[in-house]
């Protein structure tokens, strides 16, 4: 399975991982210029928080979110297996907000629906590790560490 | 993200595009490519760094971060930003006027006519103490009392520049009101420009109508070559130039004023790719300014063995004749040692007339048609290449698709040299590209005149206001910056609009990020001006791009053929 990794130490704080999710995943325009007057605002899924790191979601082994999601709106991929929201069956319980343990998944502002971070699954690269000026996002493949350990 | 499709539209630069690639040559647009993607709050003129506390942003998609540390919102950060360019571009204007008049003021030449330079000299003082320069009426009055009215009129140099520099400090202040600063500053660089323009003439003499050539065939593989990048201040050129007559070294330039009279220095090529030349062989030396002048020519010089020499330093020059025979020699010197060095001029070069002013053209004649119908508007083509855009593609587009609506187009500094490599600029092919209106009009104008006519685009304005009957704002004239990128472009867009001349500029402005900033350039600025500055933000191809001035004439509209680009 293919995870987003952050390097703290790369990660200069830009915002331009924030900016170019919120343009290409979640603005009707797709475009930055027209994407940043679009309304309602755009929720980009990605997070640079405090001292300059970079959150997105981890797509957990054992997600907690998977597990308290009460009508199956949140699912994993079965051959990628990256978790996501299948928006239309959402009932904004907000259960999965509540148990995300890195704060990932938030309340939409605008529509009774989760959001977060679904790695670009149905792109061929996540937009964040594209645009990071300086590689501190990257892609790779995730370590079975039941495996290592 | 904008990745480019092609890079150039010039036969002669596509050449030397594949050997850089060869040879693993990095250009402009290699280091474009490594620069994507931008950054989008910059872009869209969303940051500031104008402390210490930043850099900060206004997040245009988190509910935080909207506010910088001090509080500046996004329509303060985007006025701000424009604000930053014209003021940037307004000092540019304002140091080629004071490195000039410096020359002249120390005697390091003699001007043709002394008492209009001293003239000259004295406005420039005027303007820099309280701004009761002569050269505010050379404006048309109407045009003065609307500045005046609105608070824009420049009151000298000092005072002015200092207090807009101060708005990028803090302060409260509205939107419309550092807008209007930034109107106040770019009048400066207008007026900058006219001195310089009239001390041009009184120190050499009257710019008269030349022949010239352009694009890098114009190089030569037998004599000594000595290229001026940039800007550099008349004396200088003329000195050199003088100097290298003698020896029978040539001068050419990139980027630089093609004429100063006696002298013409053939244009080589266009910004874009300015490194190109050195990729010929055949340049010995460059004399390079600072103004246009991308630092990396100094790793391509080193590659080709071309000598560097700035024009200006820390240092003073001293004897300027000393160092323009210096200069010379050691071009000549350089050609020896670069013997072995291989040469390879492409044989493309155009024929192209340029340096009209009022006393070679009948402007009367010009306004007549304007006024009876005959040509259905004016356009005025100015700026130099972006490397986000094919290069020359969309100024000759644009050129081409207005003369064939019987649209004149005169054109401006680079944007004329652009143009002139695709023969626009040469009067035995004005037939080609012109409507009937317009190339009966162009035949009126005289023998010589080029479907394009190369004026500078203040002083054709300033002149066509005194032969119209109505301001300017009352006619089909715009003015177009299809590939700008140089701050001193985003001045000339400002006073031009100021001028009642609507603007369309590309790419597009960093107020994007501000709706309201963006809405004040087209609406706040009509209601002031009676002209707008136009910032679009659709990415659309050359023809729908002249297709904005065309549909407010209500000529046939341009279709691209591409549905979607269609606003």
């Amino acid at each position: 399975m293919q995870v987003i990794k952050v390097d703290p130490n790369k990660c200069t704080g830009c915002h331009q991982c924030e900016l170019w999710c919120g343009t290409e995943i979640a603005s009707v325009a797709k475009e930055l210029y027209p994407a940043i007057n679009e309304e309602p605002q755009p929720v980009a899924r990605v997070y640079v928080e405090g001292k300059k790191l970079a959150l997105q979601c981890r797509h957990c082994v054992e997600a907690p979110c998977l597990d308290a999601c009460p009508n199956g709106t949140m699912r994993r991929d079965p051959k990628t297996e990256l978790v996501y929201v299948h928006e239309p069956t959402c009932i904004a319980c907000w259960m999965c907000v509540m148990v995300c343990p890195f704060g990932i998944i938030n309340p939409s502002p605008t529509y009774k629906v989760a959001i977060k971070c679904d790695r670009c699954r149905n792109m061929g690269y996540p937009i964040c590790a594209e645009v990071c000026p300086t590689d501190a996002i990257t892609v790779e493949e995730r370590k079975d560490y039941r495996k290592v350990f | 993200m904008e990745f480019i499709q092609r890079k150039t539209a010039d036969r002669a630069v596509s050449h030397f595009l594949l050997k850089a690639a060869d040879q693993e040559i990095t250009l402009t647009w290699d280091r474009f490519e490594s620069q994507l993607p931008e950054c989008g709050f910059c872009e869209s003129g969303l940051s500031c760094r104008d402390c210490l506390q930043g850099p900060c942003i206004s997040h245009p998609f988190r509910d935080q971060s909207k506010l910088g540390v001090c509080g500046k919102d996004k329509d303060t950060l985007a006025v701000q930003t424009l604000m930053r360019l014209v003021l940037k571009g307004t000092m540019s204007c304002l140091d080629q006027l004071n490195d000039f008049a410096d020359s002249v003021k120390t005697g390091e030449i003699e001007p043709a006519d002394k008492d209009r330079a001293e003239q000259t000299l004295k406005a420039i003082q005027n303007l820099l103490e309280n701004g009761d320069s002569e050269v505010v009426k050379e404006f048309p009055t109407v045009l003065v009392d609307n500045w005046k009215t609105t608070g824009i009129l420049p009151q000298g140099i000092a005072r002015d520049i200092f207090k807009a520099s101060q708005r990028l400090e803090g302060g409260i202040c509205e939107m419309d009101e550092t807008l209007l600063w930034t109107f106040k500053t770019s009048l400066l660089g207008c007026m900058a420009d006219r001195l310089q323009r009239n001390l041009k003439t009184a120190v050499f003499g009257n710019t008269v109508v030349s022949e010239l050539e352009v694009n890098l065939g114009v190089l030569q593989k037998d004599v000594p070559t000595i290229l001026f990048y940039g800007y550099i201040s008349p004396v200088i050129k003329q000195k050199i130039a003088a100097a290298a007559q003698e020896k029978n070294v040539s001068v050419m330039g990139v980027c630089t004023d093609p004429l100063l009279p006696p002298y013409r220095f053939y244009p080589v090529t266009t910004a874009a790719s300015q490194e190109i030349p050195l990729m010929t062989g055949a340049v010995d030396l460059i004399v390079t300014g600072h103004q246009f002048v991308n630092p990396s020519l100094a790793d391509v010089a080193k590659d080709w063995k071309v000598a560097l020499a700035p024009a200006d330093g820390l240092e003073e020059k001293g004897d300027l004749d000393a160092f323009a025979r210096q200069i010379v020699e050691q071009a000549a010197n350089t050609f020896e040692i670069r013997q072995n060095i291989p040469k390879d001029v492409p044989m493309v070069k155009e024929a192209a007339v340029m340096g009209f002013s009022a006393a070679d053209v009948d402007v009367k004649k010009i306004a007549a048609a304007l006024e009876s119908g005959k040509i259905k508007g004016i356009a005025i083509l100015a700026g130099s290449n972006n490397v986000k855009y094919t290069q020359d593609e969309t100024l000759a587009t644009v050129a081409k698709e207005f003369l064939s609506n019987d649209i004149l187009c005169i054109s401006d500094g680079e944007a004329s040299v652009s143009l002139a490599k695709y023969r626009l600029l040469d009067p035995t092919r004005q037939k080609k590209n012109c409507s009937e209106g317009l190339a009966d009009l162009l035949v009126s104008l005289g023998d010589n005149v080029p479907a394009v006519i190369d004026w500078s685009m203040t002083d054709f304005l300033i002149v066509l206001s005194g032969a119209v009957k109505k301001s300017l704002s009352d006619y089909p004239i715009c003015a177009y910056f299809p590939e700008a990128s140089r701050t001193v472009e985003v001045t000339k867009a400002m006073w031009t609009v100021a001028m009642g001349v609507s603007t369309y500029f590309w790419p597009c402005l960093p107020v994007t990020g501000s709706p309201k900033t963006q809405a004040a350039l087209t609406g706040f600025c009509k209601q002031r001006f009676g002209a707008s500055l136009h910032v679009i933000t659709q990415k659309i191809d050359a023809r729908t791009k002249a297709g904005y001035f065309l549909k407010t004439i209500e000529a046939p509209a341009v279709l691209s053929g591409k549905e979607w680009e269609q606003s």
